[in-house]
């Protein structure tokens, strides 16, 4: 909604500076989003009085002059010769310019300066420097100054002089959708007028009498309303013989200021009283609504026909459904109800006879028409917020009165009303104790009784403990009392209400601890070197299909790169290390903790995850070493996979190969709880993939279900004596096949379990030399160690022997010691 | 007496040779010219026999005393050369840099979510979470905005293709709804998650974004309230010169509602008087009525922000969409 200054005042009187009038509509909720100074004309341009004139002593064609500015005289130099003490002529301040002339890129800026050694205070104009015909504004054309009216005001506004717009400040403001009433320059005067204590002026409408010569409404216009529930009121008016044309130049100014096209006159003015009231107006051509068969044109407003075909004002056909309202008369649709008005009987240089309609439309009726057809008005905007039943008629008879002195005419006697009776007015019971008890602050009964009867409320009765109030019909948004407490807070001032101490109860909640164990998740990965990433839930459904066939789509979505949720982390980390490496970032290393989206037997399911991707060099760069420039392989990600799960306190952890390449994963292995759980999966992602994502280094994804990890996790921590007897150590090279791996002699040593083991380290794999193809040696350090005495050669070896037989036979191993 | 007169002269001799032993190998043969069995104060020593018993003890004194001198002088000059062996060949360059180890970062997100849990719960609150998959009923309906009110329209928001049509939470605003409803009163919750609206990404847009939610339920929770823990809380968050005003402002589900605004040296530098970064108020009756909680015994407020807004003030971020790209030269600056 946008208001100026100007404007405003013509209602409330307040002598707000325009910076502190954007401050006090913002607190009272009408935030500013825009201000903009409007300069107006001949700015800094004011009537000034010659009072004397003297030769320059260095210059012959120059003069020095006083002259009164209206504040004070001022010295003058000027070159003209056609004026004497006395004349009255536009005077430039200085800091002013001129007004720019065509071509002219930079405004030529008035300063105090030396002419000849004089000083001179400003510059009497020309008729050309101010760009103004003379004869146009009635006065005598010469060269030299432009000599004004012997009864012009010394310090008027020169663009008051010639009776033309001065500067004037537009505010945007952001009106919240709970106050309609604020769409109008009196609901936002009224506001104003409440703060200050100053009274709202509203404008004076005297339609009331008309002439005997005129018109009676009802044998000019019928109203037959079908659905009252979707139009509760309907007012109409008639002017005849009007005469549509150009708007005097204050309508027109004052639209174009708030950002209105100037249309016509009659137009125009149906648009002004909007703004002004809130009320939407529409204006037909009487002679263009169809007569009804006794011959009296008749408005009906009626549901439209499934399908009927309609063409609005902006030229476009429309097709419309029996959910929508239409202005009708006895053969067609003639306006769109409270959306806009119908190309068929529109306002027009031809039109001598005008029907205003002022009504009140069903808020969310308005709002889904004006949804389904995309056709949004400042008319829509306001009924679907809630316009104000009861102004229908007030603002009818503002625009017949405006369009009188506008545009002429006649107005027809009377008004057709369909709903003459107001209904009784809403009621709502404030208890003066209730606003200590939410505002925290004791405001006195007197106080809230003034601030709302301030706001237009009316009290209705009153005792020691309550007030109620009448509500009145603009304020749409007063329902309940603790609207009324609101009021009252408001024209208090939130900035006066003392800020408490925090206090009161400690709050719990289930997830609470939740949180922090998604902490150390995040705590334990950062350890490990990884940074934290976060990526978007919505991506294309291209990426998704990668992870999972189960994809939740977006039912409208914006792209095709973002129609579907989110089914595992590892589309978007691919996404981000793509990023990366396409910046020359080639060593990543990230994870992402956030929701996965599936739809399981047709329902949305959602999952908290965390997921891992490596991709490029293992280490930051260093300037020595063999291994400096080694990459990240399968090893660095199972590396941090158990440290991840071991340190989060996840116990009998499983990792199982799979047995062959996943739509995702080159070679990959499930990672399960006792082998049956699946916690998730880790692998190297395919290296057709990685070129798709211009990946040129080997990439690494692990991926786990949180939930799972933060339901089956023991953090519970025990201290156990740290060992007081030495450990043996046993070093065994096992020559197997490749097929056995390594897990195949853990669950060896398990089967056995050697007395007194304490743990099995793998220190060695090795290929090559003096191990014959198809084998491999896997090097492992035996520590036994008891926890009650010193163990002796032979204990360990006869636990030990069992353990090396058990290799021998069952994993196929040459051994050696 | 000849002898003692030697003793001097012999320990100066004695003392130049060891401060001259270039390496460790020769301190040990110096070592063994004086004091080895065959050394030369050794043999002073030796000669010690032959005076006077009247003399011994006397000169006895004064070769101890020698004698120690020489041992420590042996010992420190050992020590020198034992610690000049120790030193590289090619002395370290400390100027050279050192093998760094990867150490990683908290998204900023994160970073700020946690300040902004920690000063909550400071105060008293714990962290509440519910489903980013909402249905019309706790993102909208419950909150008193239904389909058809305008507040619906700053809401664009995304539905998910499935039977019951669900849709992305527009707000974290639906978890008070269902800590309302499966817990009773009071409620000290704090709510940060994702959020989704249905924007084009730019500069300040991305469909996905982060909010925290705050909801206080108790008795006689008022206005005062919500000011002192808001002021609190951004006091912490943004430190203590940060001024915090309250502005009228309109919610659906609060009553009275207000927007935040905050001011500190950063913003006047931005050459803003305020800056919004909130919206509040307190919970409206309407609310607590759908939740079963009766508004003539409990009052409460809630608040809201959005945590992009709070990082990108906080770190000078003057792009959203940075959050996302994960670029770990965007990362490793937090």
């Amino acid at each position: 909604m946008k208001v100026t200054l100007n404007w405003l005042k013509q209602y409330v009187d307040f002598n707000w500076s325009p910076e502190e009038l954007t401050e006090r509509l913002t607190m009272l909720g009408l935030e500013v989003e825009g201000v903009q100074k409007l300069g107006g004309e001949f700015e800094g341009i004011v009537v000034a009085q010659v009072i004397t004139r003297d030769k320059h002593p260095n210059a012959d064609k120059l003069s020095i002059c006083r002259v009164n500015d209206g504040t004070g005289e001022r010295q003058i130099v000027c070159g003209a010769q056609n004026f004497k003490a006395g004349d009255k002529v536009p005077l430039i301040l200085p800091g002013a310019s001129l007004p720019p002339k065509a071509g002219e890129k930079e405004p030529f800026i008035i300063k105090v300066g030396k002419i000849r050694g004089v000083e001179s205070h400003g510059m009497l104009c020309s008729h050309e420097e101010l760009g103004l015909d003379p004869e146009a504004i009635g006065h005598k054309k010469e060269d030299g100054l432009l000599i004004l009216r012997e009864n012009a005001t010394v310090g008027q506004p020169f663009a008051a002089y010639l009776g033309r717009s001065g500067s004037d400040v537009v505010y945007d403001l952001e009106v919240t959708p709970n106050r309609p009433d604020l769409n109008s320059l009196i609901g936002i005067a009224r506001e104003i007028a409440a703060v200050t204590g100053n009274s709202l002026k509203l404008p004076e409408v005297k339609v009331g009498q008309t002439s005997s010569l005129s018109t009676p409404i009802a044998s000019l216009v019928a109203v037959r309303v079908e659905d009252a529930e979707l139009c509760p009121r309907y007012t109409a008016r008639v002017i005849q013989g009007v005469k549509v044309g150009p708007s005097p130049d204050w309508l027109r100014v004052a639209l174009e200021k708030v950002g209105i096209r100037s249309i016509s006159n009659v137009v125009d003015v149906t648009n002004y009283v909007m703004l002004e009231s809130g009320q939407p107006l529409h204006a037909f051509d009487y002679h263009l609504i169809a007569k009804n068969p006794a011959g009296q044109p008749t408005i009906l407003v009626r549901r439209a026909a499934a399908g009927e075909k309609f063409k609005t004002l902006d030229n476009q056909d429309r097709t419309l459904t029996p959910d929508m309202l239409l202005i009708a008369d006895e053969q067609k649709g003639i306006a769109l109800a409270g959306v806009m008005g119908g190309a068929n009987t529109e306002i027009n240089a031809q039109t001598v006879d005008v029907l205003i309609e002022s009504a009140y439309f069903n808020p969310t009726n308005i709002r889904r028409t004006s949804k389904v057809l995309g056709l949004r008005s400042e008319s829509s905007y306001r009924f679907e917020r809630g316009a104000d039943a009861g102004i229908c008629d007030w603002a009818g008879q503002r625009a017949a009165q405006l369009i009188l002195e506008t545009a002429g005419g006649q107005l027809a006697t009377g008004v057709v009303d369909t709903r003459p009776q107001a209904p009784a007015p809403k009621e709502i019971t404030l208890h003066f104790a209730k606003s200590l008890d939410l505002l925290g602050i004791g405001i006195s009964h007197s106080d809230q009784v003034s601030f709302l009867t301030k706001l237009g409320l009316t009290l209705a009765t009153q005792t020691p403990g309550t007030c109620t109030f009448t509500v009145p019909s603009w304020r749409v948004d007063l329902k309940r009392e603790v609207d009324l407490i609101e009021e009252v807070g408001r024209l208090f001032g939130v900035d006066k209400i003392p800020s408490t101490p925090p206090r009161g109860a400690l709050g719990t909640n289930a997830f609470d601890s939740v949180y922090d164990q998604i902490s150390e998740v995040r705590r334990i990965l950062t350890g490990l070197g990884l940074n934290e990433a976060q990526g978007q839930t919505l991506i294309s459904d291209t990426a998704a299909k990668l992870a999972s066939p189960n994809i939740l789509a977006l039912e409208n979505p914006l792209s095709s790169d973002m129609n579907v949720l989110r089914p595992s982390l590892l589309p978007g980390l691919l996404d981000s290390l793509r990023i990366n490496v396409s910046r020359k970032n080639a060593d990543v290393a990230l994870f992402e903790i956030g929701r996965v989206f599936t739809l399981v037997n047709g329902a949305p399911k959602e999952e908290r995850r965390v997921a891992i991707a490596l991709t490029g060099q293992r280490q930051l760069p260093f300037w020595s070493g063999d291994e400096r420039n080694a990459k990240f392989d399968t090893y660095d990600l199972k590396g941090l996979a158990e440290d991840l799960l071991e340190q989060f306190g996840l116990r009998g952890v499983v990792f199982t190969t799979n047995p062959a390449s996943t739509s995702l994963l080159l070679e990959s292995a499930s990672i399960t709880l006792g082998g049956k759980l699946p916690l998730g999966e880790l692998g190297q992602l395919l290296p057709a993939l990685a070129k798709k994502y211009d990946l040129r280094d080997a990439v690494y994804l692990a991926e786990f279900n949180l939930d799972l990890l933060l339901a089956k996790r023991n953090a519970a921590k025990a201290f156990k004596a740290l060992p007081s007897f030495p450990s043996i150590r046993r070093d065994v090279a096992l020559l197997v096949p490749e097929a056995i791996t390594h897990q195949a002699v853990l669950n060896t040593v398990k089967q056995t379990k050697p007395a007194n083991l304490e743990t099995v380290d793998l220190f060695d794999v090795f290929r090559g030399k003096h191990v014959p193809e198809g084998q491999k040696s896997l090097a492992y350090a035996f520590t036994y160690r008891a926890a009650d005495k010193t163990l002796t050669d032979p204990e360990v070896n006869a636990a030990h022997e069992k353990l090396v037989a058990a290799f021998k036979a069952q994993l196929q191993a040459t051994v050696r010691e | 007496m000849p002898l003692l007169d030697d003793i001097e002269p012999l320990k100066q001799t004695a003392l130049a040779d060891l401060a001259a032993a270039p390496d460790l190998a020769a301190l040990e043969q110096t070592k063994g010219a004086w004091l080895g069995g065959n050394g030369r104060f050794t043999a002073l020593m030796k000669q010690l026999g032959t005076l006077p018993k009247e003399e011994k003890p006397a000169a006895g004194k004064l070769i101890n005393v020698a004698k120690q001198e020489i041992e420590a002088a042996l010992l420190a000059r050992r020590e020198a050369l034992e610690l000049a062996a120790a030193l590289p060949k090619e002395p370290t360059d400390f100027t050279l840099p050192g093998r760094r180890r990867a150490l990683g970062k908290l998204h900023p997100l994160t970073q700020v979510t946690d300040d902004i849990v920690r000063a909550f719960r400071k105060i008293g609150f714990a962290v509440a979470d519910g489903p980013e998959i909402e249905d019309e009923y706790h993102c909208f309906d419950a909150l008193q905005t239904p389909a058809d009110h305008p507040a619906r329209d700053s809401q664009d928001t995304f539905y998910v293709a499935s039977a019951a049509r669900p849709l992305l939470r527009t707000h974290t605003s639906s978890v008070q709804i269902r800590v309302m409803q499966s817990q009773p009163p009071p409620v000290r919750i704090i709510v940060p998650g994702r959020v989704y609206r249905r924007d084009n990404a730019d500069a300040t847009h991305n469909p996905t974004f982060h909010q925290i939610e705050g909801l206080y339920v108790d008795k006689n929770v008022t206005v005062g309230d919500l000011k002192g823990t808001v002021e609190f809380v951004f006091r912490e968050l943004m430190g203590s010169d940060v001024k915090i005003r309250f502005r009228q402002h309109y919610f659906s589900y609060t009553e009275p509602s207000y927007e935040i605004d905050f001011t500190n040296a950063l913003v006047k530098k931005m050459g803003k008087d305020w800056l919004e970064i909130a919206g509040c108020g307190m919970v409206h009756p309407g609310v607590f009525e759908n939740v079963g909680y009766d508004p003539a015994v409990w009052t409460g407020w809630a608040f809201g922000f959005g945590i992009e807004r709070i990082a990108m003030l906080r770190y000078g971020i003057n792009d959203i969409r940075l959050f996302y790209e994960n670029d770990v030269r965007f990362l490793k600056q937090f």
